[in-house]
């Protein structure tokens, strides 16, 4: 039963393609919304201030930063 | 009419999606399941922002907060997916 389309070595490939495509997009979405939240304190204007958008970057950064620190700080603890 | 399975090439007709159809719909499905959301979430945040006080209608200055909050709001995705993906670290 290995001639079904869902098993195919082209399909597998993909849907693993498309399962990290995923990721990213949610990873991506994820911090967008709590870095609007944390950066855009004003209503919106028609551009970013320099401030705004160097805030939105580095809470992304920050954001991997912080959540490699947990992991190492969860693995030292088992 | 033999819609399906065309490209199966002699699997004995047992009338299976090709992968090609399956991945077309796939697509499709995924795309439409992403533009959802961001939508659901673009809807909050910016009720949230330019709605603060919600009259008996929309006024124009909160009809135009919207459409400066939605296109920051896809701006700010962009300068994200730089920041985690294409900066230097």
């Amino acid at each position: 039963m290995d001639s079904s389309p869902l098993q195919s070595a082209e399909m597998q490939r993909f849907l693993s393609q498309e399962k990290e495509k995923a990721m990213v997009n949610e990873m991506v979405a994820k911090l967008t919304n709590v870095c609007w939240d944390k950066c855009i304190t004003s209503t919106p204007g028609s551009k970013f201030s320099s401030s705004e958008s160097a805030c939105l970057a580095n809470c992304a950064q920050r954001y991997l930063d912080m959540s490699m620190i947990i992991m190492k700080r969860f693995q030292s603890m088992q | 009419m033999d819609t399906f399975g065309t490209t199966g090439s002699g699997t004995g007709g047992s009338s299976q999606f090709s992968s090609d159809d399956l991945m077309d719909k796939l697509k499709v499905q995924l795309a439409q399941a992403y533009a959802q959301e961001f939508l659901e979430t673009v809807t909050g945040k910016c009720f949230e922002k330019c709605i603060t006080k919600p009259g008996s209608s929309l006024s124009g200055s909160e009809s135009s907060c919207i459409s400066r909050c939605v296109d920051r709001y896809i701006e700010a995705t962009g300068i994200i997916g730089r920041a985690l993906f294409n900066a230097p670290r």
